[in-house]
Protein backbone atom coordinates (compact mmCIF):
# COMPACT_ATOMS: atom_id res chain seq x y z
CA UNK A 1 0.00 0.00 0.00
CA UNK A 2 2.83 2.37 0.83
CA UNK A 3 4.23 2.40 -2.70
CA UNK A 4 1.01 4.08 -3.83
CA UNK A 5 1.78 7.07 -1.63
CA UNK A 6 5.45 7.48 -2.55
CA UNK A 7 4.93 10.39 -4.92
CA UNK A 8 2.96 12.68 -2.58
CA UNK A 9 5.24 11.77 0.32
CA UNK A 10 8.30 12.63 -1.75
CA UNK A 11 6.83 16.03 -2.51
CA UNK A 12 6.13 16.70 1.14
CA UNK A 13 9.74 15.81 1.88
CA UNK A 14 11.26 18.05 -0.78
CA UNK A 15 8.73 20.90 -0.85
CA UNK A 16 10.35 22.85 1.99
CA UNK A 17 13.82 22.36 0.57
CA UNK A 18 12.75 23.50 -2.89
CA UNK A 19 11.13 26.55 -1.32
CA UNK A 20 14.23 27.44 0.67
CA UNK A 21 16.46 26.89 -2.36
CA UNK A 22 14.17 29.01 -4.53
CA UNK A 23 14.15 31.87 -2.04
CA UNK A 24 17.93 31.71 -1.86
CA UNK A 25 18.32 31.89 -5.65
CA UNK A 26 15.75 34.66 -6.02
CA UNK A 27 17.52 36.52 -3.20
CA UNK A 28 20.77 36.38 -5.17
CA UNK A 29 18.97 38.00 -8.10
CA UNK A 30 17.15 40.63 -6.08
CA UNK A 31 20.19 41.64 -4.01
CA UNK A 32 22.01 42.35 -7.28
CA UNK A 33 24.81 39.89 -6.57
CA UNK A 34 24.01 38.16 -9.85
CA UNK A 35 25.03 41.25 -11.81
CA UNK A 36 28.65 40.33 -11.19
CA UNK A 37 27.92 37.60 -13.75
CA UNK A 38 25.67 39.63 -16.02
CA UNK A 39 27.47 38.37 -19.12
CA UNK A 40 26.69 34.81 -18.12
CA UNK A 41 23.03 35.74 -17.61
CA UNK A 42 22.86 37.18 -21.10
CA UNK A 43 24.50 34.03 -22.42
CA UNK A 44 21.85 31.91 -20.66
CA UNK A 45 19.10 34.10 -22.14
CA UNK A 46 20.67 33.60 -25.56
CA UNK A 47 20.81 29.83 -25.09
CA UNK A 48 17.15 29.88 -24.08
CA UNK A 49 16.16 31.83 -27.18
CA UNK A 50 18.25 29.96 -29.72
CA UNK A 51 17.72 26.53 -28.18
CA UNK A 52 14.07 26.55 -27.21
CA UNK A 53 12.20 29.36 -28.97
CA UNK A 54 11.23 27.43 -32.10
CA UNK A 55 10.00 24.42 -30.15
CA UNK A 56 8.01 26.63 -27.77
CA UNK A 57 6.38 28.47 -30.64
CA UNK A 58 5.58 25.29 -32.60
CA UNK A 59 3.93 23.83 -29.52
CA UNK A 60 1.93 26.99 -28.88
CA UNK A 61 0.84 27.03 -32.53
CA UNK A 62 -0.52 23.48 -32.35
CA UNK A 63 -2.46 24.30 -29.19
CA UNK A 64 -3.93 27.33 -30.95
CA UNK A 65 -5.15 25.14 -33.80
CA UNK A 66 -6.74 22.80 -31.27
CA UNK A 67 -8.38 25.72 -29.40
CA UNK A 68 -9.97 27.00 -32.57
CA UNK A 69 -11.11 23.56 -33.70
CA UNK A 70 -12.80 22.57 -30.44
CA UNK A 71 -14.32 26.03 -30.08
CA UNK A 72 -15.73 26.03 -33.58
CA UNK A 73 -17.39 22.63 -33.14
CA UNK A 74 -18.67 23.45 -29.65
CA UNK A 75 -20.27 26.63 -30.88
CA UNK A 76 -21.84 24.73 -33.75
CA UNK A 77 -23.35 22.27 -31.28
CA UNK A 78 -25.01 25.03 -29.26
CA UNK A 79 -26.29 26.67 -32.42
CA UNK A 80 -24.12 29.78 -32.25
CA UNK A 81 -21.27 29.17 -34.71
CA UNK A 82 -20.66 32.87 -35.16
CA UNK A 83 -19.54 33.14 -31.53
CA UNK A 84 -16.49 30.91 -32.04
CA UNK A 85 -14.33 33.98 -31.42
CA UNK A 86 -15.48 34.10 -27.80
CA UNK A 87 -14.19 30.60 -27.13
CA UNK A 88 -10.92 31.27 -28.95
CA UNK A 89 -10.30 34.53 -27.12
CA UNK A 90 -10.72 32.89 -23.73
CA UNK A 91 -8.95 29.70 -24.67
CA UNK A 92 -5.96 31.35 -26.35
CA UNK A 93 -5.10 34.21 -24.09
CA UNK A 94 -6.35 33.24 -20.66
CA UNK A 95 -5.79 29.50 -20.43
CA UNK A 96 -4.25 27.84 -23.44
CA UNK A 97 -1.13 29.91 -23.79
CA UNK A 98 -0.02 29.76 -20.13
CA UNK A 99 -0.56 26.00 -20.04
CA UNK A 100 1.16 25.33 -23.36
CA UNK A 101 4.00 27.54 -22.23
CA UNK A 102 4.23 25.76 -18.88
CA UNK A 103 4.22 22.28 -20.43
CA UNK A 104 6.86 22.95 -23.01
CA UNK A 105 9.04 25.00 -20.67
CA UNK A 106 9.05 22.24 -18.09
CA UNK A 107 9.77 19.67 -20.79
CA UNK A 108 12.45 21.58 -22.68
CA UNK A 109 13.96 24.12 -20.28
CA UNK A 110 13.31 22.55 -16.88
CA UNK A 111 14.62 19.09 -17.68
CA UNK A 112 17.42 20.63 -19.75
CA UNK A 113 18.65 22.55 -16.71
CA UNK A 114 18.50 19.41 -14.55
CA UNK A 115 20.47 17.42 -17.10
CA UNK A 116 23.10 20.13 -17.43
CA UNK A 117 23.55 20.98 -13.74
CA UNK A 118 23.26 17.33 -12.71
CA UNK A 119 26.10 16.39 -15.03
CA UNK A 120 28.16 19.23 -13.54
CA UNK A 121 27.37 18.07 -10.02
CA UNK A 122 28.34 14.43 -10.48
CA UNK A 123 31.53 15.26 -12.35
CA UNK A 124 32.44 17.52 -9.37
CA UNK A 125 32.50 20.68 -11.46
CA UNK A 126 30.30 22.49 -8.94
CA UNK A 127 32.77 21.70 -6.16
CA UNK A 128 35.54 22.97 -8.41
CA UNK A 129 33.69 26.26 -8.81
CA UNK A 130 33.47 26.57 -5.04
CA UNK A 131 37.18 25.93 -4.70
CA UNK A 132 37.87 28.66 -7.24
CA UNK A 133 36.01 31.10 -5.01
CA UNK A 134 32.94 31.47 -7.20
CA UNK A 135 29.57 31.03 -5.50
CA UNK A 136 28.10 28.17 -7.56
CA UNK A 137 24.52 29.01 -6.61
CA UNK A 138 24.93 32.53 -7.96
CA UNK A 139 26.93 31.58 -11.02
CA UNK A 140 24.78 28.61 -12.08
CA UNK A 141 21.26 29.10 -10.74
CA UNK A 142 20.76 32.85 -10.29
CA UNK A 143 22.15 33.60 -13.77
CA UNK A 144 19.72 31.12 -15.29
CA UNK A 145 16.81 32.69 -13.43
CA UNK A 146 17.80 36.18 -14.56
CA UNK A 147 18.31 34.93 -18.11
CA UNK A 148 14.83 33.40 -18.10
CA UNK A 149 13.34 36.65 -16.80
CA UNK A 150 15.07 38.56 -19.60
CA UNK A 151 14.09 36.26 -22.44
CA UNK A 152 10.73 34.74 -21.56
CA UNK A 153 8.42 37.81 -21.73
CA UNK A 154 9.42 38.28 -25.36
CA UNK A 155 9.00 34.61 -26.20
CA UNK A 156 5.57 34.81 -24.57
CA UNK A 157 4.46 37.84 -26.56
CA UNK A 158 5.52 36.25 -29.85
CA UNK A 159 3.67 33.13 -28.70
CA UNK A 160 0.49 35.20 -28.38
CA UNK A 161 0.78 36.28 -32.02
CA UNK A 162 1.25 32.68 -33.12
CA UNK A 163 -1.59 31.23 -31.04
CA UNK A 164 -3.97 33.91 -32.39
CA UNK A 165 -2.93 33.16 -35.95
CA UNK A 166 -3.40 29.43 -35.38
CA UNK A 167 -6.91 29.83 -33.96
CA UNK A 168 -7.85 32.09 -36.85
CA UNK A 169 -6.62 29.49 -39.32
CA UNK A 170 -8.54 26.63 -37.79
CA UNK A 171 -11.82 28.51 -37.15
CA UNK A 172 -12.06 30.53 -40.35
CA UNK A 173 -10.12 28.43 -42.84
CA UNK A 174 -10.48 24.87 -41.58
CA UNK A 175 -14.03 24.72 -40.17
CA UNK A 176 -15.34 27.81 -41.92
CA UNK A 177 -18.68 28.40 -40.14
CA UNK A 178 -17.96 32.08 -39.58
CA UNK A 179 -16.58 34.79 -41.81
CA UNK A 180 -13.26 36.40 -41.12
CA UNK A 181 -14.80 39.71 -40.08
CA UNK A 182 -17.40 38.14 -37.82
CA UNK A 183 -14.77 36.05 -36.10
CA UNK A 184 -12.37 38.93 -35.54
CA UNK A 185 -15.11 41.24 -34.23
CA UNK A 186 -16.10 38.86 -31.45
CA UNK A 187 -12.51 37.77 -30.89
CA UNK A 188 -11.16 41.26 -30.20
CA UNK A 189 -14.26 42.35 -28.30
CA UNK A 190 -13.78 39.67 -25.65
CA UNK A 191 -10.28 40.63 -24.58
CA UNK A 192 -8.64 43.67 -23.13
CA UNK A 193 -5.11 44.80 -22.24
CA UNK A 194 -5.42 43.79 -18.57
CA UNK A 195 -6.15 40.24 -19.72
CA UNK A 196 -2.84 40.25 -21.57
CA UNK A 197 -1.01 41.43 -18.46
CA UNK A 198 -2.70 38.81 -16.26
CA UNK A 199 -1.87 36.09 -18.75
CA UNK A 200 1.75 37.23 -18.89
CA UNK A 201 1.94 37.20 -15.08
CA UNK A 202 0.65 33.63 -15.07
CA UNK A 203 3.23 32.57 -17.64
CA UNK A 204 6.07 34.31 -15.82
CA UNK A 205 5.20 32.72 -12.47
CA UNK A 206 5.18 29.31 -14.15
CA UNK A 207 8.52 30.00 -15.82
CA UNK A 208 10.09 31.12 -12.54
CA UNK A 209 8.91 28.03 -10.69
CA UNK A 210 10.07 25.75 -13.52
CA UNK A 211 13.57 27.24 -13.61
CA UNK A 212 13.90 27.10 -9.83
CA UNK A 213 12.70 23.49 -9.61
CA UNK A 214 15.05 22.53 -12.45
CA UNK A 215 17.97 24.22 -10.68
CA UNK A 216 17.12 22.50 -7.40
CA UNK A 217 16.97 18.98 -8.82
CA UNK A 218 20.09 19.52 -10.92
CA UNK A 219 22.06 21.15 -8.10
CA UNK A 220 21.26 18.35 -5.66
CA UNK A 221 21.63 15.43 -8.09
CA UNK A 222 23.64 12.47 -6.84
CA UNK A 223 24.30 8.85 -7.66
CA UNK A 224 26.14 8.85 -10.94
CA UNK A 225 24.67 8.92 -14.47
CA UNK A 226 21.59 7.04 -13.27
CA UNK A 227 21.01 9.69 -10.62
CA UNK A 228 20.95 12.45 -13.23
CA UNK A 229 18.28 10.61 -15.22
CA UNK A 230 16.19 10.01 -12.10
CA UNK A 231 16.49 13.65 -11.01
CA UNK A 232 15.41 14.79 -14.48
CA UNK A 233 12.36 12.55 -14.34
CA UNK A 234 11.45 13.77 -10.84
CA UNK A 235 11.70 17.44 -11.82
CA UNK A 236 9.28 16.83 -14.70
CA UNK A 237 6.69 15.30 -12.35
CA UNK A 238 6.94 18.18 -9.93
CA UNK A 239 6.78 20.79 -12.70
CA UNK A 240 3.69 19.32 -14.39
CA UNK A 241 1.69 19.50 -11.17
CA UNK A 242 3.07 22.93 -10.27
CA UNK A 243 2.03 24.28 -13.68
CA UNK A 244 -1.55 23.07 -13.23
CA UNK A 245 -1.85 24.45 -9.72
CA UNK A 246 -0.43 27.85 -10.71
CA UNK A 247 -2.78 27.94 -13.68
CA UNK A 248 -5.80 27.27 -11.51
CA UNK A 249 -4.80 29.77 -8.82
CA UNK A 250 -4.12 32.40 -11.48
CA UNK A 251 -7.57 31.91 -12.95
CA UNK A 252 -9.20 32.15 -9.55
CA UNK A 253 -7.26 35.29 -8.61
CA UNK A 254 -7.53 37.18 -11.90
CA UNK A 255 -10.85 36.10 -13.37
CA UNK A 256 -12.62 34.22 -10.56
CA UNK A 257 -14.73 37.09 -9.25
CA UNK A 258 -15.07 39.04 -12.49
CA UNK A 259 -15.17 37.33 -15.88
CA UNK A 260 -14.16 40.63 -17.55
CA UNK A 261 -16.58 40.26 -20.45
CA UNK A 262 -18.07 43.26 -22.32
CA UNK A 263 -21.65 42.16 -21.59
CA UNK A 264 -24.07 42.07 -18.70
CA UNK A 265 -24.61 44.58 -15.91
CA UNK B 1 14.33 5.05 -36.54
CA UNK B 2 11.35 5.44 -34.23
CA UNK B 3 9.12 3.97 -36.92
CA UNK B 4 11.43 0.96 -37.15
CA UNK B 5 11.21 0.55 -33.39
CA UNK B 6 7.41 0.84 -33.56
CA UNK B 7 7.16 -1.86 -36.20
CA UNK B 8 9.60 -4.13 -34.40
CA UNK B 9 7.68 -3.64 -31.16
CA UNK B 10 4.36 -4.46 -32.79
CA UNK B 11 5.75 -7.55 -34.49
CA UNK B 12 7.44 -8.93 -31.41
CA UNK B 13 4.35 -8.19 -29.31
CA UNK B 14 2.19 -10.58 -31.32
CA UNK B 15 4.73 -13.23 -32.32
CA UNK B 16 5.28 -16.10 -29.89
CA UNK B 17 6.92 -16.75 -27.44
CA UNK B 18 5.47 -14.32 -24.92
CA UNK B 19 8.05 -13.95 -22.15
CA UNK B 20 6.91 -10.53 -21.03
CA UNK B 21 3.78 -11.27 -18.98
CA UNK B 22 5.27 -10.72 -15.54
CA UNK B 23 7.17 -7.60 -16.61
CA UNK B 24 3.97 -6.25 -18.16
CA UNK B 25 2.05 -6.53 -14.89
CA UNK B 26 4.96 -5.02 -12.98
CA UNK B 27 5.27 -2.05 -15.35
CA UNK B 28 1.51 -1.51 -15.31
CA UNK B 29 1.44 -1.27 -11.54
CA UNK B 30 4.62 0.85 -11.52
CA UNK B 31 3.16 3.43 -13.90
CA UNK B 32 -0.16 3.45 -12.10
CA UNK B 33 1.48 3.95 -8.71
CA UNK B 34 3.59 6.78 -10.04
CA UNK B 35 0.94 8.64 -12.03
CA UNK B 36 -2.34 8.43 -10.14
CA UNK B 37 -1.67 11.26 -7.73
CA UNK B 38 -0.18 13.82 -10.19
CA UNK B 39 -3.00 13.01 -12.58
CA UNK B 40 -5.64 13.52 -9.91
CA UNK B 41 -4.32 16.96 -8.95
CA UNK B 42 -3.61 18.01 -12.55
CA UNK B 43 -6.97 17.17 -14.07
CA UNK B 44 -8.89 18.60 -11.17
CA UNK B 45 -6.94 21.87 -11.17
CA UNK B 46 -7.03 22.28 -14.93
CA UNK B 47 -10.73 21.52 -15.26
CA UNK B 48 -11.68 23.71 -12.35
CA UNK B 49 -9.67 26.66 -13.63
CA UNK B 50 -9.90 26.64 -17.38
CA UNK B 51 -13.34 25.37 -18.40
CA UNK B 52 -14.91 25.48 -14.95
CA UNK B 53 -14.49 29.01 -13.66
CA UNK B 54 -13.86 30.79 -16.97
CA UNK B 55 -16.89 29.27 -18.67
CA UNK B 56 -19.07 29.54 -15.60
CA UNK B 57 -18.17 33.22 -15.37
CA UNK B 58 -19.27 33.98 -18.90
CA UNK B 59 -22.31 31.65 -18.77
CA UNK B 60 -23.53 33.29 -15.57
CA UNK B 61 -23.61 36.62 -17.46
CA UNK B 62 -25.84 34.96 -20.04
CA UNK B 63 -27.87 33.33 -17.24
CA UNK B 64 -27.22 29.93 -18.78
CA UNK B 65 -25.14 28.13 -16.17
CA UNK B 66 -26.87 24.84 -16.92
CA UNK B 67 -25.03 24.83 -20.28
CA UNK B 68 -21.80 24.12 -18.41
CA UNK B 69 -22.58 20.41 -18.62
CA UNK B 70 -22.59 20.45 -22.41
CA UNK B 71 -19.41 22.47 -22.36
CA UNK B 72 -17.71 19.88 -20.18
CA UNK B 73 -18.46 17.18 -22.74
CA UNK B 74 -16.34 19.11 -25.20
CA UNK B 75 -13.59 20.03 -22.78
CA UNK B 76 -13.27 17.23 -20.28
CA UNK B 77 -14.07 14.26 -22.52
CA UNK B 78 -12.95 15.23 -26.01
CA UNK B 79 -9.96 17.38 -25.22
CA UNK B 80 -8.48 17.73 -21.76
CA UNK B 81 -9.04 14.18 -20.54
CA UNK B 82 -6.80 12.49 -23.12
CA UNK B 83 -4.44 15.45 -23.33
CA UNK B 84 -3.65 15.78 -19.64
CA UNK B 85 -3.44 12.03 -19.25
CA UNK B 86 -0.84 11.96 -22.02
CA UNK B 87 1.08 14.91 -20.59
CA UNK B 88 1.15 13.41 -17.10
CA UNK B 89 2.04 9.93 -18.34
CA UNK B 90 4.78 11.34 -20.57
CA UNK B 91 6.10 13.50 -17.73
CA UNK B 92 5.88 10.84 -15.04
CA UNK B 93 6.14 7.41 -16.61
CA UNK B 94 7.83 8.32 -19.89
CA UNK B 95 10.69 10.11 -18.15
CA UNK B 96 11.06 7.18 -15.74
CA UNK B 97 11.22 4.73 -18.66
CA UNK B 98 13.85 6.79 -20.47
CA UNK B 99 15.92 7.20 -17.31
CA UNK B 100 15.70 3.46 -16.60
CA UNK B 101 16.54 2.26 -20.13
CA UNK B 102 19.17 4.98 -20.54
CA UNK B 103 20.91 3.89 -17.35
CA UNK B 104 20.91 0.29 -18.59
CA UNK B 105 22.33 1.40 -21.92
CA UNK B 106 25.10 3.44 -20.28
CA UNK B 107 26.06 0.53 -18.01
CA UNK B 108 26.08 -1.70 -21.11
CA UNK B 109 23.40 -3.97 -19.69
CA UNK B 110 21.49 -3.88 -22.97
CA UNK B 111 24.53 -5.12 -24.87
CA UNK B 112 24.98 -7.84 -22.27
CA UNK B 113 21.37 -8.93 -22.77
CA UNK B 114 21.92 -9.15 -26.49
CA UNK B 115 25.03 -11.26 -25.99
CA UNK B 116 23.00 -13.59 -23.79
CA UNK B 117 20.54 -14.01 -26.65
CA UNK B 118 17.73 -12.03 -24.97
CA UNK B 119 15.98 -9.61 -27.31
CA UNK B 120 15.79 -6.19 -25.59
CA UNK B 121 12.85 -5.11 -27.72
CA UNK B 122 10.75 -8.11 -26.79
CA UNK B 123 11.73 -8.21 -23.14
CA UNK B 124 12.01 -4.53 -22.29
CA UNK B 125 10.15 -2.40 -24.84
CA UNK B 126 7.10 -4.55 -25.51
CA UNK B 127 5.96 -4.79 -21.87
CA UNK B 128 6.37 -1.03 -21.42
CA UNK B 129 4.54 -0.36 -24.68
CA UNK B 130 1.57 -2.55 -23.76
CA UNK B 131 1.53 -1.39 -20.14
CA UNK B 132 1.47 2.26 -21.14
CA UNK B 133 -1.38 1.65 -23.59
CA UNK B 134 -3.47 -0.06 -20.91
CA UNK B 135 -2.61 2.52 -18.27
CA UNK B 136 -3.48 5.53 -20.43
CA UNK B 137 -6.85 3.99 -21.33
CA UNK B 138 -7.57 3.45 -17.65
CA UNK B 139 -6.28 6.83 -16.53
CA UNK B 140 -8.31 8.56 -19.25
CA UNK B 141 -11.53 7.35 -17.60
CA UNK B 142 -10.11 8.50 -14.28
CA UNK B 143 -9.28 11.92 -15.78
CA UNK B 144 -12.78 12.29 -17.21
CA UNK B 145 -14.33 11.49 -13.83
CA UNK B 146 -12.07 14.00 -12.07
CA UNK B 147 -12.75 16.59 -14.76
CA UNK B 148 -16.50 16.25 -14.41
CA UNK B 149 -16.26 16.49 -10.63
CA UNK B 150 -14.28 19.72 -11.09
CA UNK B 151 -17.19 20.92 -13.25
CA UNK B 152 -19.60 20.04 -10.44
CA UNK B 153 -17.46 22.01 -7.99
CA UNK B 154 -17.48 25.02 -10.34
CA UNK B 155 -21.26 24.77 -10.60
CA UNK B 156 -21.59 24.62 -6.82
CA UNK B 157 -19.29 27.65 -6.41
CA UNK B 158 -21.84 29.59 -8.43
CA UNK B 159 -24.67 28.26 -6.17
CA UNK B 160 -26.46 26.45 -8.96
CA UNK B 161 -28.57 23.30 -8.66
CA UNK B 162 -26.84 20.39 -10.35
CA UNK B 163 -29.88 19.18 -12.32
CA UNK B 164 -29.19 21.47 -15.27
CA UNK B 165 -25.54 20.47 -15.37
CA UNK B 166 -26.32 16.78 -15.56
CA UNK B 167 -29.19 17.29 -18.02
CA UNK B 168 -27.03 19.08 -20.59
CA UNK B 169 -24.10 16.78 -19.84
CA UNK B 170 -26.05 13.64 -20.66
CA UNK B 171 -27.93 15.09 -23.61
CA UNK B 172 -24.69 16.29 -25.24
CA UNK B 173 -22.50 13.29 -24.48
CA UNK B 174 -22.45 10.52 -27.04
CA UNK B 175 -20.87 7.09 -27.11
CA UNK B 176 -18.61 8.33 -29.91
CA UNK B 177 -17.16 10.92 -27.54
CA UNK B 178 -16.24 8.28 -24.99
CA UNK B 179 -14.73 5.66 -27.26
CA UNK B 180 -12.84 8.18 -29.33
CA UNK B 181 -11.44 9.69 -26.15
CA UNK B 182 -10.27 6.34 -24.82
CA UNK B 183 -8.92 5.21 -28.19
CA UNK B 184 -7.06 8.47 -28.69
CA UNK B 185 -5.54 8.16 -25.25
CA UNK B 186 -4.42 4.58 -25.93
CA UNK B 187 -2.62 5.85 -29.01
CA UNK B 188 -0.97 8.57 -26.91
CA UNK B 189 0.30 5.86 -24.58
CA UNK B 190 1.80 4.01 -27.53
CA UNK B 191 3.48 7.18 -28.82
CA UNK B 192 4.93 8.05 -25.43
CA UNK B 193 6.19 4.49 -24.90
CA UNK B 194 7.91 4.26 -28.28
CA UNK B 195 9.51 7.71 -28.11
CA UNK B 196 10.74 7.28 -24.55
CA UNK B 197 12.02 3.73 -25.09
CA UNK B 198 13.83 4.76 -28.24
CA UNK B 199 15.50 7.73 -26.61
CA UNK B 200 16.47 5.63 -23.59
CA UNK B 201 17.92 2.82 -25.71
CA UNK B 202 19.96 5.23 -27.82
CA UNK B 203 21.36 7.26 -24.90
CA UNK B 204 25.07 7.87 -25.10
CA UNK B 205 27.74 10.14 -23.75
CA UNK B 206 28.14 9.22 -20.11
CA UNK B 207 26.70 11.19 -17.25
CA UNK B 208 25.16 14.02 -19.22
CA UNK B 209 23.75 11.58 -21.78
CA UNK B 210 20.94 10.09 -19.72
CA UNK B 211 19.71 13.48 -18.61
CA UNK B 212 19.82 14.77 -22.17
CA UNK B 213 17.97 11.68 -23.40
CA UNK B 214 15.16 12.30 -20.88
CA UNK B 215 15.00 15.94 -21.96
CA UNK B 216 14.70 15.10 -25.67
CA UNK B 217 12.31 12.23 -25.07
CA UNK B 218 9.78 14.28 -23.17
CA UNK B 219 9.91 17.16 -25.67
CA UNK B 220 9.41 14.86 -28.67
CA UNK B 221 6.67 12.92 -26.88
CA UNK B 222 4.72 16.08 -26.01
CA UNK B 223 5.04 17.52 -29.52
CA UNK B 224 3.95 14.23 -31.08
CA UNK B 225 0.99 13.89 -28.74
CA UNK B 226 -0.25 17.45 -29.34
CA UNK B 227 0.08 17.17 -33.10
CA UNK B 228 -1.52 13.72 -33.19
CA UNK B 229 -4.45 14.93 -31.11
CA UNK B 230 -5.07 17.82 -33.46
CA UNK B 231 -5.16 15.51 -36.47
CA UNK B 232 -7.30 12.85 -34.80
CA UNK B 233 -9.84 15.25 -33.33
CA UNK B 234 -10.13 17.09 -36.66
CA UNK B 235 -10.97 13.78 -38.34
CA UNK B 236 -13.36 12.57 -35.66
CA UNK B 237 -15.24 15.85 -35.37
CA UNK B 238 -15.54 16.23 -39.13
CA UNK B 239 -16.64 12.67 -39.86
CA UNK B 240 -19.21 12.22 -37.09
CA UNK B 241 -22.12 14.58 -37.69
CA UNK B 242 -23.91 13.46 -34.52
CA UNK B 243 -21.20 15.26 -32.52
CA UNK B 244 -22.24 18.60 -34.00
CA UNK B 245 -26.03 18.28 -33.79
CA UNK B 246 -27.71 21.12 -31.93
CA UNK B 247 -29.13 19.88 -28.64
Amino acid sequence: MNAWLDVPRGWLDSFGEIGRFGVQVAGQVYSGRVFKFFGESLRQAGILIFGSALIIWAFVFILGLQCGLQGAYFNRSIGAPSLAGLFSAYCDLREGLPYAFGYILSAKVGTGIVAELGAMRISDEIDALEVMGIQPITFLCATRLLGAWIAIPFLYLVGIVLIYAASYLSVVNQVGDVSSGGYLLIFWMYQSPPDLVFSLIKGMVMATVIVLVGCYYGYTASGGPVGVGTATAKSMVFNIVAVHIIGMLGTVVFWGANPRAPIGG
Amino acid sequence: MMMILTVRTLISAVRSPYPYGEELVWQFLFVLKLSWFPLLISTFALNLGAPGLQAAGILSLFGALDRLGGFFVVIAIRWIGPLVTAVVVAGVAGTAITADLGARKIREELDALQVLGVDPVKNLVVPRFLALMFVTALLDIFAIVMGLSAGIVAELLYHQPLGGFFATLFSNATITDLWSSVLMCTMFGAIVAVVCSYKGMSASGGAAGVGRAVNQAVVIALMAVFFFQFVVSSVILATNPELQAVR
